[in-house]
């Protein structure tokens, strides 16, 4: 038990906010490039990228939640990346109730993104997995328009 | 909380987290979404999130929604990053309204309160920025400067042991959003525009983190008086899901919003 509770100590600080955070490490840093690289092609379709970003660190079959406010009628891109040795992440979508939204998805082994258009207005929750690889870092960024 | 209740807290998140690794989990449980990372700066939406949602079914008068200048002399800090948050926002509106004398103006007043409060003189590049994307009518890059200027404004914040002051930042900027974007809702009543306003977990979320700053800014009148009039706001922007407030809810969250602002913007300092 107790064993567990440090566990989750040590990973909780790796699920920080960056600013409560020492500096990023350099495989936080890669996997932000590598979602930004990911994200950028959104821009090419009018999507404006939030400059703020969530990194963390996963273990194969482990998810992350994250809480995000969403306005209806706008149109969201929820990129993730991460580096080697993560192979494959996905990311998923849920309302406010915890249900799947359906969502366009985009994966590209350590890359993956998550398009989606809320009818209704609130909270959703983001859920980025590490599906097959190593524990890694990952970065999610959003994009909307 | 303090910080070692955010690394307990973090801690939950991770543990609900493993609950569900593994294996596809079509509805998550309310005890898992309660332990969510929530973040001022990816849980926040920023003005123009807000903005473009509104300007989706006819894009609104944004013209209409200018304010006069405010005062930059204020002396109390708190009020001080409240009102930085609303001017930021402004800021939105200046360049939703494509009126590029008007985000100079904006942009200069965003420095003074921004020195006013020590942040970081690299501040001072982000408003020449400002004006040479105004003077060249990029709108895209202005909405970019706009969002990493206040995202410059908080880091330095952090820097400097502010991190109190980064909510109220991010709380002024809301407020001033809602204002405006519920008075357009109401000037021209449509029910995909109004959809907007439905936002109860943001607001409660700014209020656990007005409850988390340190006693001493959060026993500062405004700062108290703003975090009163945020439950009764959470009620108002409270609609159930799917169903468009109606003009008279739109009215009464503008109505609210309106009065926080007017308690924010009051030159009169707290103390």
């Amino acid at each position: 038990m107790n064993r567990l509770v440090v566990i989750a100590f040590l990973a909780a600080a790796l699920l920080l906010p960056p600013h409560l955070r020492a500096a990023e490490s350099d495989q936080e840093v890669e996997a932000h490039k590598a979602v930004l690289d990911l994200a950028g092609a959104f821009t090419n379709d009018g999507f404006k990228m939030r400059d703020g970003h969530w990194t963390g660190t996963l273990k194969t079959g482990e998810h992350a939640l994250i809480a995000v406010n969403l306005y209806a009628g706008n149109q969201y891109w929820f990129s993730v990346g991460a580096v080697q040795p993560a192979k494959k992440v996905e990311v998923a979508v849920y309302d406010e109730t915890g249900k799947l939204m359906t969502t366009e998805s985009y994966n590209e082994g350590e890359r993956a993104a998550a398009g989606f258009s809320p009818t209704t207005s609130g909270q959703y929750y983001v859920s980025v997995g590490l599906v097959e690889g190593d524990p890694s870092s990952f970065c999610l960024v959003y994009s909307y328009k | 909380m303090t910080r070692s209740a955010r690394f307990v807290a973090a801690g939950c998140v991770l543990a609900g987290c493993l609950t569900i690794g593994g294996t596809e989990a079509p509805h998550l449980p309310a005890e898992q979404l309660a332990k969510a990372v929530r973040s001022d700066e990816i849980s926040i939406p920023t003005p123009g999130e807000l903005f473009a949602a509104l300007e989706k079914p006819g894009k609104p008068n944004w013209s209409g929604q200018f304010r006069g200048p405010l005062p930059t002399t204020y002396r109390n800090r708190a009020q001080i990053a409240l009102n930085l948050g609303g001017l930021i926002a402004d800021g939105f509106i200046a360049v939703e309204a494509q009126d590029s004398q008007q985000v100079k103006n904006i942009g200069s007043d965003i420095i003074k309160m921004a020195k006013a409060l020590g942040v970081s003189e690299n501040i001072l590049s982000r408003g020449n920025s400002i004006n040479e994307f105004a003077e060249n009518n990029d709108w895209d890059a202005l909405q970019e400067e706009l969002e990493a200027t206040q995202n410059e404004v908080k880091t330095s914040m952090q820097t400097h042991s502010d991190q109190d002051l980064i909510i109220l930042v991010s709380l002024g900027g809301w407020i001033r959003g809602t204002q405006v974007v519920s008075a357009a809702v109401m000037q021209n009543y449509d029910e995909r525009s109004a959809k907007v306003l439905r936002q109860p977990a943001l607001v409660n979320f700014m209020q656990a983190k007005i409850n988390d700053i340190s006693p001493g800014m959060r026993d500062n009148p405004l700062v108290k008086s703003v975090s009163d009039q945020l439950v009764g706001i959470e009620k108002l922007v409270s609609f159930p899901a799917g169903k468009a407030p109606s003009p008279d809810d739109v009215k009464k969250v503008n109505e609210a919003v309106g009065h926080v602002m007017a308690d924010i913007q009051q030159k009169s300092d707290g103390k």
